[in-house]
């Protein structure tokens, strides 16, 4: 059976969603708070939260590519 | 930790200057991403703006080939109605991504310009100072950026549209400061 491959590996354009992850979870959480300690506690929360939403999303995909 | 606020330690919370806000530095900030807050004395979250924001639209661009920020006259197009007979102008009807593009302030702008200044069916001269910068691009080309296989213009278009978005949130921050405010204690009599 050929695996196929994973589509992260793929598609070499999602190698551009870390920046726009990061900048994306900076932002938003510096537009919500004034204080840094808070605004990198929320951005890294943020960040983890969109990976893991993209990630779970990614991995559907790539089961179904595995399918016959 | 949680970051709601009654959980918020005390000695973290500084104190808001609530006079700093208001239009002026919404207006700088709808211009420049982040000047706003750095003229209210914010200066480390205005740089954070500043170049999180540019720095996502200009690699938007870069991914785009530098082609994917453009609002074209379109007159040749038919028209587009909304319910209750709203038109929309066509150059935004035919480039919507315009209307999120637009948020990101002056960089925006030449685009403006060309639309104003040349008829992209009209195969006009290059602009002395701007060139193509933010022209929309011939049909032909176009369809070449867009059957790429790697859909780099797609994906820049999108960043650029984000950024543009996430510049609405740094407007607002610069009119009525961060969303989560921390409400002042009754002083104890």
């Amino acid at each position: 059976m050929e695996l196929a491959m994973p589509p992260i590996i793929a598609a070499g354009y999602y190698w551009h969603l870390p920046f726009l992850i990061l900048v994306i979870s900076l932002v938003y959480s510096a537009t919500r708070h004034d204080d840094w300690k808070i605004i990198s506690i929320e951005a890294y929360r943020w960040g983890v939260r969109m990976l893991s939403f993209l990630g779970m999303i990614g991995l559907f995909l790539y089961i179904i590519t595995l399918l016959p | 930790m949680n970051l709601t606020d009654e959980n918020l330690p005390e000695s973290k919370i500084a104190p808001v200057n609530y006079s700093i806000y208001g239009i002026p530095g919404a207006i700088l900030s709808y211009l420049v991403p982040g000047l706003g807050q750095i003229l209210q004395g914010r200066i480390g979250k205005g740089l954070l703006f500043f170049f999180c924001v540019n720095g996502l639209f200009y690699y938007g661009m870069m991914l785009g080939q530098w082609s994917n920020v453009y609002l074209p006259r379109a007159k040749n197009l038919p028209s587009i109605s909304l319910p209750f007979n709203f038109k929309i102008p066509n150059c935004i009807a035919y480039r919507m991504q315009y209307a999120g593009q637009f948020w990101i302030g002056i960089s925006a702008w030449p685009a403006i310009y060309q639309n104003y200044e040349y008829d992209e069916e009209s195969d006009p001269p290059l602009d002395p100072y701007l060139g193509k910068y933010q022209r929309t691009p011939p049909e032909t080309e176009l369809n070449l950026l867009q059957n790429r296989s790697d859909r780099s213009w797609d994906l820049g278009w999108v960043y650029t549209v984000i950024a543009g978005v996430l510049n609405i949130m740094v407007i607002y921050d610069a009119f009525m400061g961060p969303v989560v405010f921390i409400p002042e204690k009754p002083k104890a009599k």
